[in-house]
């Protein structure tokens, strides 16, 4: 394939005709159409094939900045009729839209369908003035390109061309790689793809060479001229023509066919591209296999194949029969969800299947919701759950990357409504064999509703990479072949068609006891017959095992060390436990306070209290003492806040123990403690922290909370008279409020012992204050008054 | 007025570590860290807005609609070259730290620390993307991003806190200040960020944020306290 030459810049052609700085370019087109013409002309002359028209920022969104919203169609159609005007007999224009400047939701606040409605409005014009192609260009966000391109594609049955700006990372500012970019556009329908902008050849071969990897479109590029400097006001693109002709060649040789210039490159620079490229043509495969499936979130990629490692796909955000989820999300609460998918994704899902089916609910909107919460969340491909036509199409506009779309079966209704939209979104089908009369029995029926779908799918425009097929699964307790007539159907599948296959494995189980032991058997013998990517629970121990010991026996984790990783027998924790049983029981409870062994405490106390110690032996000997070795330590750098706030907790169960079977004795009481977050500052952990481990190292606190005036503070220990105050402030601006509380508590004629502290305090200023100490800590805070009441008792 | 509504795909532990005030403790446990990390995540809000403004570097003037002369040596030199300064107001909401504050108070106390560290994590994060966000824009006009600056760095008063919102726009996203300046939500970041021409560009100071502090006893200062140094 010959290499096609763009024009280069237009904004730097048009500040040299004498463009005015900050006036809309795109006015020119209707006040000085003839400066376009010349500039487009130029172009021409110097060897460029297909000529860009001046309409970058010819979006109402981009006018409206000019007052010029509602120009949008009279500047479009004037920019093509210029650049006819300039045209060779060979020329082609390519309409020119770029980006609204706004992000998208969920990352921004611009409504996807507005965003559409914007960009079908230009399109719209610039066809109608009849362009040969439309170049959407500069785009730094994928779900912008997407919005775009189905604009595009719902007005026009031209060629679309789309290019993303990358960064220096080569993604786009908002994380897209090129692979996931060339997966999403050509499934979408893009005619050609590439990039454009930001970078100049060098750092764009990369991306184009992972572009043509994945793109099953020709593919294009218009780098700058090198990395812009800002120059006396002025920001000047370093290369020269020459050097911008050596990389010509490069990029054609990375799978570009369709080279141009952007920001900073000129006629000439256009010039000594065409003549390097004048015998260079290209010739390119696309990576991807003929059957596999590619699925993507905003930023990742995920195959589906038999040659690819297995896909699990997560099931659980699902509210079918989870009386608790379906009530989140019928009160509009998606926590839960999102805690699903954290979940999941952590336990090894690489998809994760999304279902809102709660009666009553508005469906479609919380498709909308989830998708974006979730787009946000992880990272991970989603696939969309419903039945609902109109809440899938929800979910594939507010889903910025290439879903999955759930049950597309045989069923008339379902093929009619389902396949045009999977088509429009770009999105792939699970192909579910249920027809209209009913469920197959056999696998032959099966691998024949599968063609039923797939026939279908391929009239609406679908392609071979679009399928993922469902070998359905019954119910091994009502159907005595039900499983083995699925696993055929997996081989059927394989050997006829090809695609890969998925299936939801615990049907199999119902209603049989230990469903995860039926469910693990049945996974690996699927594994065999063919299954690439199982919808399954990950949170299954038995159904991790068996894929970890699945993946080794079929050579995906090479001589099992995954697997070893994960199931050799650890002897350390062992070691551990068989230190801690040469202790006496109060040694055992010291030693659980100091690790922060919550619950194992518990035990140990009421062993203690069986062998006959007292709640104050036990007190003193085991926790206090724990408590002041963990103190020295924390003193030492040798342990860290939250091991004493864990051992801190841990003390705080054993002392509910002693006082559940000894309410009598179990109280332990060094002394009263007012403490307060002062007036103006609102930040209170610190404070929080102090006061448990105060009440935990046996002291009465009362916590009068943050944000607390001096004579509140000073009614309170007038009230509790207690031996001590501590006062917290984290700002320079609420830290005077020290000092004045300590002045009016010593005015009021109360003189309890004052402790202060906080992020921005020192030693010195507590001094200046009149506070009897400083602590810098929680745990300084608890030796200090400690010492203090040892000292005054 | 941009919004940008930074995406938490990721949190880093080492960083909650670090909030936490445990930047070297070897022996916690990992799982209770993990806990924290996929928790804040969960509840972390992220949403941002952020304002553009020509500076001029001569009288260190933001010229808004109202001019704003800063004083402030510290944000003077760091702003020093500058010819835009990009206002920024980035949070995560109030469900995170009202989530740890009722943690504490059924005496999880560590969860309760740690989901605070995460909290601070997140928002910082989100300041971050927001930051490579804006950084990456301007890179192709030529311009070279000093980092980020908040006021209460170095002499910055923290007392500008709400001119800052107000030129960021922050009440978009929620933001708003107390009269002492604190910010509400409290796992809010507001800072400045300088846009110099390309050959202007001057070296960087330290990459530490924490270089600049005077809070030398901070438990998630970057570098060793002296006395830890034994």
């Amino acid at each position: 394939m010959k290499v096609s030459v763009f024009d280069g810049a237009m904004g730097t052609m048009l500040q040299a005709a004498g463009l005015p700085a900050g006036y809309c370019p795109e006015l020119w087109n209707l006040e000085n159409p003839a400066a376009i013409s010349k500039i487009h002309q130029t172009y021409i002359a110097n060897g460029a094939d297909i000529i860009e028209t001046n309409t970058f920022g010819a979006n109402r969104i981009k006018l409206e900045h000019y007052g010029l919203a509602d120009q949008v169609a009279t500047l479009n159609e004037a920019a093509v009729k210029a650049a006819r005007a300039a045209c060779a007999p060979h020329t082609k224009i390519a309409g020119s839209v770029g980006p609204t400047g706004k992000l998208l939701e969920p990352l921004g606040d611009l409504n996807f369908d507005t965003a559409v409605d914007v960009f079908q409005e230009q399109i719209r014009a610039l066809v109608a003035a009849d362009v040969d192609m439309i170049i959407i260009e500069t785009i730094i966000d994928l779900q912008e390109m997407r919005a775009a391109l189905i604009a595009a594609k719902t007005v026009t049955t031209k060629p679309v061309i789309c290019q993303l700006s990358f960064g220096a990372d080569g993604r786009t500012i908002t994380g897209t790689d090129p692979e996931t970019a060339a997966i999403v556009l050509s499934a979408l329908g893009a005619d050609v793809i590439g990039a454009n902008c930001s970078l100049g050849p060098a750092q764009l071969l990369q991306v184009i060479e992972q572009l043509a990897l994945h793109a099953q479109t020709p593919i294009s590029v218009q780098p700058n001229a090198g990395m812009p400097e800002l120059i006396h006001g002025e920001t000047v693109f370093p290369m020269t023509p020459a050097e911008m002709a050596e990389w010509a060649p490069k990029l054609a040789a990375a799978g570009a066919s369709y080279i141009g210039g952007c920001c900073g490159t000129t006629p000439a620079h256009i010039q000594a591209v065409k003549t390097a490229l004048l015998h260079v043509s290209v010739t390119r495969q696309a990576r991807q296999r003929r059957f596999d499936l590619a699925l993507t979130s905003r930023t990742r990629t995920v195959h589906i194949g038999s040659k690819q490692p297995l896909a699990l796909i997560g099931e659980r955000i699902n509210p079918t029969g989870r009386k608790a989820m379906a009530a989140e999300i019928k009160a509009g609460n998606f926590i839960g969800v999102k805690k699903e998918a954290l979940g999941q994704v952590a336990a090894g899902a690489k998809i994760l299947d999304v279902n809102m089916g709660v009666p009553g609910i508005d469906q479609a909107a919380a498709m909308t919701t989830v998708f974006h919460e979730l787009s946000m969340l992880v990272d991970v491909p989603l696939v969309i759950d419903t039945t609902d036509a109109a809440a899938l199409e929800c979910a594939l506009k507010a889903y910025p990357g290439r879903a999955l779309i759930n049950s597309v079966s045989a069923e008339s209704e379902r093929l009619a409504s389902f396949l045009p939209l999977a088509k429009k979104y770009g999105a792939a089908i699970l192909c579910l064999p249920l027809s209209d009369k009913g469920v197959p029995r056999t696998a032959a029926e099966r691998l024949q509703c599968a063609r039923q779908i797939i026939a279908a799918a391929f009239a609406a425009g679908l392609k071979p990479n679009d399928f993922l097929l469902d070998a359905l699964v019954l119910t091994t307790a009502a159907e005595q072949n039900a499983a083995l007539e699925t696993l055929a159907t997996l081989r059927l599948y394989r050997q006829e068609l090809g695609y890969p296959s998925t299936m939801g494995l615990s049907n199999v189980s119902f209603g049989l006891p230990q469903r995860p032991i039926v469910n693990a058997a049945f996974c690996a013998m699927a594994l065999e017959a063919g299954l690439d990517a199982p919808i399954l629970n990950p949170y299954d121990e038995r159904m991790k095992e068996t894929l970890a010991a699945a993946a080794a026996l079929r050579g995906e984790d090479p001589c099992g060390q995954q697997y070893s990783l994960l199931y050799a027998p650890n002897s350390a924790p062992l070691e551990a436990k068989s230190a801690a049983l040469t202790l006496d029981t109060l040694g055992q409870i010291k030693s659980a306070v100091l690790q922060g062994e919550k619950e194992s405490v518990i035990p140990l106390v009421e062993q203690a209290l069986q062998e006959g110690f007292s709640s104050l032996v036990i007190t003193d000997n085991a926790l206090t003492a724990a408590m002041n070795e963990i103190g020295i330590a924390f003193g030492a750098g040798r342990c860290f806040l939250p091991q004493v706030l864990l051992a801190a907790e841990t003390m705080r169960s054993a002392f509910l123990t002693l006082k559940k079977h000894l309410p009598a004795e179990a109280e332990t009481y060094l002394g009263t403690v007012v403490i307060a977050t002062v007036k103006g500052d609102i930040h209170d952990l610190g404070k929080n922290i102090v006061a448990a481990l105060l009440e935990n190292n046996g002291f009465k606190v009362i916590d009068l909370g943050k944000d607390v005036a001096p004579d509140c503070i000073v009614e309170a220990v007038r009230i509790h008279k207690p031996d001590i105050v501590g006062l917290c402030a984290l700002m320079t601006t609420t830290m005077t409020k020290i000092d004045e509380t300590i002045a009016a508590i010593k005015e009021a004629g109360l003189s309890p012992y004052t402790i202060v502290g906080g992020a921005v305090l020192t030693k010195e200023y507590a001094l200046a204050a009149a506070a009897d100490c400083f602590a810098a800590n929680g745990v300084d805070a608890v030796t200090l008054a400690k010492s203090f009441m040892k000292e005054n008792k | 007025m941009p919004i940008y509504n930074p995406s938490l795909q990721s949190l880093s532990a080492a960083e909650v570590q670090r909030y936490a005030g445990m930047k070297e403790a070897h022996n916690f446990p990992p799982a209770a860290i993990t806990a924290a990390v996929q928790e804040g995540r969960l509840l972390a809000e992220a949403k941002s807005s952020w304002e553009i403004f020509p500076y001029d570097s001569a009288t260190s003037t933001i010229l808004a609609e109202r001019k704003i002369e800063l004083t402030a040596t510290s944000i003077k030199r760091h702003l020093q070259a500058s010819q835009h300064v990009v206002v920024l107001a980035v949070t995560i909401g109030e469900l995170l730290e009202k989530t740890s504050e009722h943690y504490f108070a059924q005496g999880s106390y560590s969860h309760a620390l740690l989901l605070d560290a995460a909290g601070t994590t997140a928002v910082e994060a989100a300041a971050d993307q927001l930051e490579a966000f804006i950084r990456q824009q301007y890179a192709q006009k030529g311009f070279i991003c000093t980092r980020r600056f908040s006021p209460g760095y170095g002499n910055w008063d923290i007392r500008f806190q709400p001119e800052i919102l107000r030129l960021a726009n922050a009440g978009q996203v929620n933001i708003t200040s107390t009269e002492s300046c604190m910010l509400l939500p409290r796992k809010s970041v507001t800072a400045v960020i300088g846009l110099q021409p390309t050959y202007r560009q001057q070296k960087l100071q330290s990459n530490s944020t924490c270089s600049t502090c005077s809070l030398t006893n901070c438990l998630s200062r970057r570098e060793k306290r002296k006395d830890e140094t034994n």
